[in-house]
This record gives C-alpha cells, sequence and structure tokens, in this order.
C-alpha cells in the first residue's frame, strides 16, 4: 500500500509537506511567525494538492513538537492531532530541532539554534546518526541565552558546529519515517514547552490602596 | 423590512384567518377550524411577520406513534410573495417534522399551481399520487407529494463545534436544531491557586483535552466522523492563545474529512442555543450575557443578520468581579459559588455598595454598559476599613450586598434594554447565570415588566461546543456561505 505522510511544523512559520513512500511531492512554508492559525488550513489542503492526494488517503501523520514558542507550536500540533482524527490515521511526534539536524552530515558535534524570543535560544547538540538517519542527542533540548550556552560547551571543551537553518516540514516526515523503521516513533504526542507557563499563585486580598 | 419566523400562537388566529380567506376564498378554513388546529397538540404552526404583523402561516400534523407528517396548510399574504417567506416557512416545517422524528412528510397541492409545486419539487418532495376534483367547488384535482426526511441532509446539517476561547474545551454535536453531544472539559482547577483564568495554562490544556473530547463527543451523538456536515469553531472573542488552538484542529479537521467550515462569534453563539431547546429562536430579544470573560447585552433582531451590541462591561467581567472579591473575602475560586454559598445566610441590604454606571450623568454613554472595577474598590474598602478598626468582617452580609449590587446593575440594565427597544424577551447566557441570586431576581423582574424570561440549561449557558455547532447550523440553514480557510482569531473579535 502507498504511504502517504503529511508532516506539520509551526515551530517557527507555519511548515506543511506531503511525501508518499517517502518522495517528497511538496513542500510549503509560510515564513510569519504569528499567523499559524490563518496559514494552516490553507497550507495543508495545498500541500496535499500539490501532491495530487485527497485528505482520505493519508495514512499518517507527523508532527515537529518544538520546543518553540507556545502559540504558534500549538496551532501545528492541534492541526495534526484532528487532521489525523479525521482521517483515522496514526500521528507520530518528533523533536523539531532534531529535524533541523536531520539533513545536516553530523559528522562533528552540531549545535542547532532556534529563537526562544526573551533573548533566549532553544538548543539542542547533535553528532552522528542511527542506522536509519535518526539524529543522535549528545545534549539538549533546552533553553538558555545562546552567551551562557556558549560558555558552558567552551568550558566542557566541545568544538562544534552552528546550525540555525529553517525547519523543513519535509525533514520532520523523513524523521519520522527514520524512527519508524527503527521502531522509535513517539505515538503520545505532547508539545515540549521546555518553559512552565507565566503564572504567580494569587496573594490573598489587598485590593485597593 | 425583513420578515421572521416563530412558533404562533392563538392571538395570531385573527391576522391569519384574514390571509386564510384572502387566499383561498372558497377553500379557506373556518375561524373555528383553524383555532383548532393551532391549539391542537399534534400541530405545529409557524407564522411570518415583518414589524409585529403577520404575513404568512404554515402548519404540520404529526401524531405521535406515526412515522409520517402531513404540511397542512401554508399562505403568505399576496403582496410578499416571492421574498422566499413560504420556502422559509416550509423549510421550518420540514426542520420541525424532522426533529419530531418524522421519516416522511406528505402534501397535496392544488393541480393547477404550478409555482408552489416547483418551491416543492425544490426542496425534495416528489409527486406520489394525484387525487380527482379534490377541491371543490372548483372540482381540480390534488397532486400528492412526498419527502423522505432521511435524505433531507441540507435542511438538518450535522455540525461539530469546536469552543477553546476561555479555559473550556468544548466539543458538541447537533442536527439542525438538535442537541446530539455536548461535551466540555474544563481546566479550571488549574487556575485556581492563581486566582483566575491563566491564558498559557488554558491553551495547553486545549491542546492535550482535544482528542478525548473529541472523541466522547462522538461517542455520545452515535456518529463517525465521516457523518459530520460541517465543522465550526469560535474565532473570537476571546483568549487568543486558546482560540488559536481550536481554530487549528478545526481547519485541519475540515480538511481532513472534506467538509465547509464556519467561523463563529463567541457572544453571538451563546444565544444560538435557545433553538437547541426550542426549536427556533423568538426574536426580537435581549439577550444578557454574563462569565468570567464577559459581561455583554445584546440586541438580536435576527440571530443571523442582525445582532447589534448595545453594551458591555468597560473593565472587568461580573464573573471576574465575584472571583476577586471571593479572594478579598478568603473564598476560594471560582469565586461565583462561593460567594453564593456564603451570601445564603447574609443580609443583602446591610452595605448599600455602589451600582456602577447606573447615575443619570451616565445614562446617554453608558446606559447598556457595566462597570464593576468600583464596586470591587468599594467591597475592598469596606473590609480593610472594618478590619482597621478592629470589628468582625461579616463575610455573609458583605457576599450577599456585593452580590446582590452587581445582579441589581445587571439587571436594571437588561430590562431597560428590554423596555427601550420594545422587545418582550429576555435570554440569559454565560457561566454566571448559575448563580441562584440572579435568576431569582431576573425571574421577578422580568415578570413585572411583562418580559419573557428565557434561561437555557446550565450546560448550555457556560461556554460549550455545542452552542457553536448550533449557531453554524442556524447559518447553514439560512444559505449562508463557508467561512474561507484563510480566516484570522481575533481575541476582540466584533458582533
Amino acid at each position: 500500500m502507498t504511504q502517504v505522510l503529511l508532516a506539520i511544523d509551526t515551530s517557527s512559520g507555519t511548515a506543511v509537506s506531503v511525501l508518499v513512500d517517502g518522495a517528497v511531492l511538496s513542500e510549503l512554508y509560510e515564513d510569519n511567525s504569528m499567523q499559524h492559525a490563518e496559514h494552516i488550513g490553507l497550507l495543508v489542503s495545498g500541500a496535499l494538492a500539490k501532491a495530487g492526494k485527497k485528505p482520505g488517503q493519508v495514512t499518517a501523520v507527523a508532527v515537529g513538537v518544538g520546543p518553540a514558542p507556545f502559540t504558534g507550536l500549538r496551532v501545528g500540533i492541534a492541526a495534526a492531532k484532528l487532521f489525523a482524527e479525521g482521517v483515522k490515521a496514526p500521528i507520530f511526534g518528533v523533536s523539531s530541532l532534531s529535524a533541523i539536524a536531520f539533513p545536516e552530515p553530523l559528522d562533528d558535534p552540531t549545535l542547532v539554534l532556534t529563537d526562544a524570543r526573551r533573548s533566549e535560544v532553544y538548543f539542542g547538540l547533535f553528532q552522528g546518526k542511527t542506522i536509519h538517519g535518526d539524529p543522535k542527542v549528545l545534549l539538549g533540548p533546552g533553553v538558555k541565552k545562546r552567551a551562557e550556552l556558549e560558555a558552558e560547551l567552551l568550558a566542557l571543551g566541545i568544538r562544534y558546529l552552528t546550525v540555525t537553518s529553517q525547519i523543513k516540514a519535509s525533514s520532520i516526515g523523513m524523521l519520522v519515517l527514520a524512527q519508524l523503521a527503527e521502531g522509535t516513533a513517539q505515538s503520545k504526542v505532547l508539545a515540549n514547552y521546555l518553559r512552565a507557563p507565566d503564572a504567580v499563585p494569587a496573594k490573598a486580598k489587598k485590593v485597593s490602596g | 423590512m425583513s420578515h421572521q419566523l416563530r412558533p404562533a400562537t392563538e392571538t395570531d388566529l385573527q391576522p391569519i384567518m384574514e390571509i386564510e380567506k384572502a387566499s383561498f376564498g372558497n377553500d379557506s378554513w373556518s375561524k373555528p377550524t383553524m383555532r383548532a388546529e393551532l391549539m391542537s397538540p399534534h400541530t405545529f404552526y409557524v407564522v411570518a411577520y415583518i414589524n409585529e404583523k403577520v404575513v404568512g402561516y404554515a402548519g404540520l400534523s404529526k401524531v405521535k406513534s406515526s412515522v409520517s407528517a402531513d404540511i397542512q396548510t401554508i399562505a403568505v399574504d399576496q403582496t410578499l410573495r416571492r421574498r422566499g417567506i413560504g420556502r422559509e416557512l416550509i423549510e421550518k416545517l420540514i426542520a420541525e417534522a424532522v426533529h419530531l422524528g418524522a421519516s416522511e412528510l406528505y402534501l397535496e397541492v392544488r393541480e393547477d399551481k404550478p409555482a408552489p409545486q416547483r418551491l416543492y419539487e425544490s426542496l425534495g418532495f416528489e409527486a406520489i399520487d394525484k387525487r380527482e376534483n379534490y377541491y371543490q367547488p372548483d372540482g381540480i384535482s390534488a397532486i400528492v407529494m412526498r419527502l423522505a426526511l432521511d435524505s433531507t441532509k441540507i435542511t438538518e446539517p450535522v455540525v461539530l463545534g469546536i469552543e477553546t476561547s476561555c479555559d473550556e474545551t468544548g466539543i458538541g454535536i447537533v442536527r439542525g436544531t438538535t442537541l446530539l453531544a455536548n461535551v466540555i472539559s474544563s481546566s479550571m482547577d488549574q487556575h485556581a491557586r492563581f486566582g483566575g483564568v491563566v491564558p498559557e495554562i488554558a491553551a495547553r490544556a486545549h491542546l492535550e483535552a482535544l482528542e478525548p473530547t473529541l472523541q466522547k463527543a462522538l461517542q455520545d451523538a452515535g456518529l463517525s466522523i465521516s457523518e459530520i456536515d460541517a465543522v465550526a469553531v469560535t474565532n473570537g472573542p476571546g483568549l487568543a492563545g486558546a482560540l488559536m488552538v481550536g481554530v487549528g484542529a478545526a481547519k485541519a479537521l475540515a480538511v481532513a474529512i472534506d467538509k465547509p467550515i464556519y467561523a463563529v462569534n463567541h457572544l453571538v453563539a451563546h444565544v444560538a442555543v435557545d433553538v437547541l431547546e426550542r426549536g427556533i429562536l423568538e426574536t426580537p430579544t435581549v439577550a444578557l450575557l454574563v462569565s468570567g470573560g464577559h459581561t455583554s447585552l445584546l440586541l438580536v433582531r435576527d440571530l443571523i443578520h442582525d445582532v447589534e451590541l448595545l453594551g458591555e462591561t468597560i473593565d472587568d467581567a461580573a464573573g471576574e468581579a465575584f472571583d476577586k472579591i471571593a479572594r478579598i473575602l478568603g473564598l476560594s475560586y471560582p469565586g461565583g459559588p462561593e460567594i453564593d454559598r456564603v451570601a445564603k445566610d447574609g443580609n443583602p441590604k446591610a452595605v448599600r455598595f455602589p451600582r456602577g454606571l447606573t447615575l443619570p450623568k451616565d445614562q446617554e454613554k453608558h446606559r447598556y454598559n457595566f462597570s464593576f472595577s468600583g464596586l470591587k474598590t468599594a467591597v475592598a474598602r469596606h473590609v480593610e476599613l472594618a478590619e482597621s478598626k478592629g470589628e468582625k468582617v461579616l463575610v455573609p452580609d458583605i457576599a450577599a450586598s456585593f452580590r446582590e449590587a452587581v445582579v441589581d446593575v445587571l439587571l436594571t440594565k437588561a430590562i431597560n434594554a428590554c423596555l427601550d427597544n420594545d422587545v418582550p424577551r429576555l435570554i440569559l447566557g454565560g457561566g454566571v447565570v448559575a448563580n441562584a441570586r440572579l435568576r431569582e431576581v431576573a425571574a421577578t423582574r422580568c415578570e413585572e415588566a411583562g418580559i419573557e424570561l428565557r434561561i437555557p440549561a446550565f450546560s448550555l449557558c457556560t461556554d460549550n461546543g455545542a452552542m457553536i455547532a448550533s449557531l453554524a447550523a442556524q447559518k447553514i440553514m439560512a444559505g449562508e456561505e463557508p467561512s474561507e480557510l484563510g480566516f484570522g482569531v481575533y481575541s476582540t473579535l466584533a458582533i
């Protein structure tokens, strides 16, 4: 049976790709980090149309679970979850940082950095790949000030390449295929926020004054 | 002027008879026959009206044990034909027949009247028989037409509604005006220690709750996802990050099942629950929506085409005020039920707290607006003053007096809105409707003012997906086009 994989990632902009038996047939991206809710429907339907596939033909859904700014990240995961429910297909979540590392050679330690806002970065340090191509994690994922992170890596004596490439939804798809082949694919899809919600427990009383 | 529909009452008999006589002449029913028809427990009559004047009517007959229903009659004022009034009347009867569990609907039409025959055909009726010389004394034959109701999906769309504007993940399913499922997953407990809804916590909870809530809703409705005709979702007003979860999910679901999507206004949807309980929304109506996020007065002349925001809170929502005062009084979250609980033993007249924006000077600009921040401060000052004097803070009295002030303002303004606009009915919505005193005072004041009060079941008052589905179903039945897939999320979406 033909395998039709719909891959979604909203860790930066909105990215959607359709892979048919491992071949990337469509790859759409909207580079707006504020309008995921606007773009997601059009991109999902557009990516399917471009790949010449009907929604009902999708056999699996892949989604990037971050770490990433929360609000946008959730749009992609929410969309992937209910798309999967709608077509009764299994869903798999993968690290958005691993997906950025995926196309890199990873012969040397490679530091993947993405914007975490509040002058911090989300990071993952990768080196080497499994037999099916899943990047091996040395460190992370985490969130820190970039200078702090670099100082720590220096202290550890690690020499590394830095990658800040734009994520591709097709890499999310490829990564899920690699993990499926390896038997490590995650069907429990949880957003990886890395930060607790900003909220302070309420103090009693004193409103006026 | 556009027309509207409502169920017929006995007081409509006179205008109905005038149209009956003008339309059917020799064939028309007598007044006693018509009265018996209107009053029968086995019939459903609906009238179309413009500016209170009845301009058309139609009736359905359905015996409880029978699976078939009959359209008894239909007539529209001769000067107002070809405006789609007749079609709407018939569509309403079709919906009602389905609602009553009929699987087929019959009618007879004069053979010499091609226009109504075409109308019925366009609605899916098929000619199945002919009765010679049926209409006397003219000797005209009747064509018997039949509509199989299980195939009338367009008139009774199955809509799945998703609501994520605040702290409730709601997924509801309706078929036309019939409620099939209403599943709510609330993150309220997670907000308790913060004393109010934390947007980020609410948004995270929505993402976790989506799939189980959807599965439960489908299970309750006894439907598979492929049986859904349309998806609806709240796109505002509400918490932006929370709304985006629902909108992203709803869009992908609509694409997945290849069905249209309808973006729905949360506030208007609160009013749309009435059709789930009564089959029809009687208009015009004023709606008072009171929750932790909203305090709004709406004037609804037509649910789809004519909803006006008369006023809203200029600072805190009423539910928010309850939460904050509960905190001041050392009560837990959410504050509404807690204040209700302790106020039972308190004197509502113990302290005369201020009624925001009710002074004569506020009447021009803020007649229908609300403000609760002054009240909140007044309660806080009162408590602090008592404490500084070493007096005992009488929590039940303060809670009762505070609650009385809130309820007084809400209903004074709501009743004014009804009277000023000559609207004989008021519908309540929003979570604060759970407040016992609000319901009690609403009943008394409406009775005094001769206003009909509607309070939907609480599961439909609080934020829920069924109300979203219901409004979208009304839009579909009114022939509204679906939303474009690229629609946005608006935390302050206008009506």
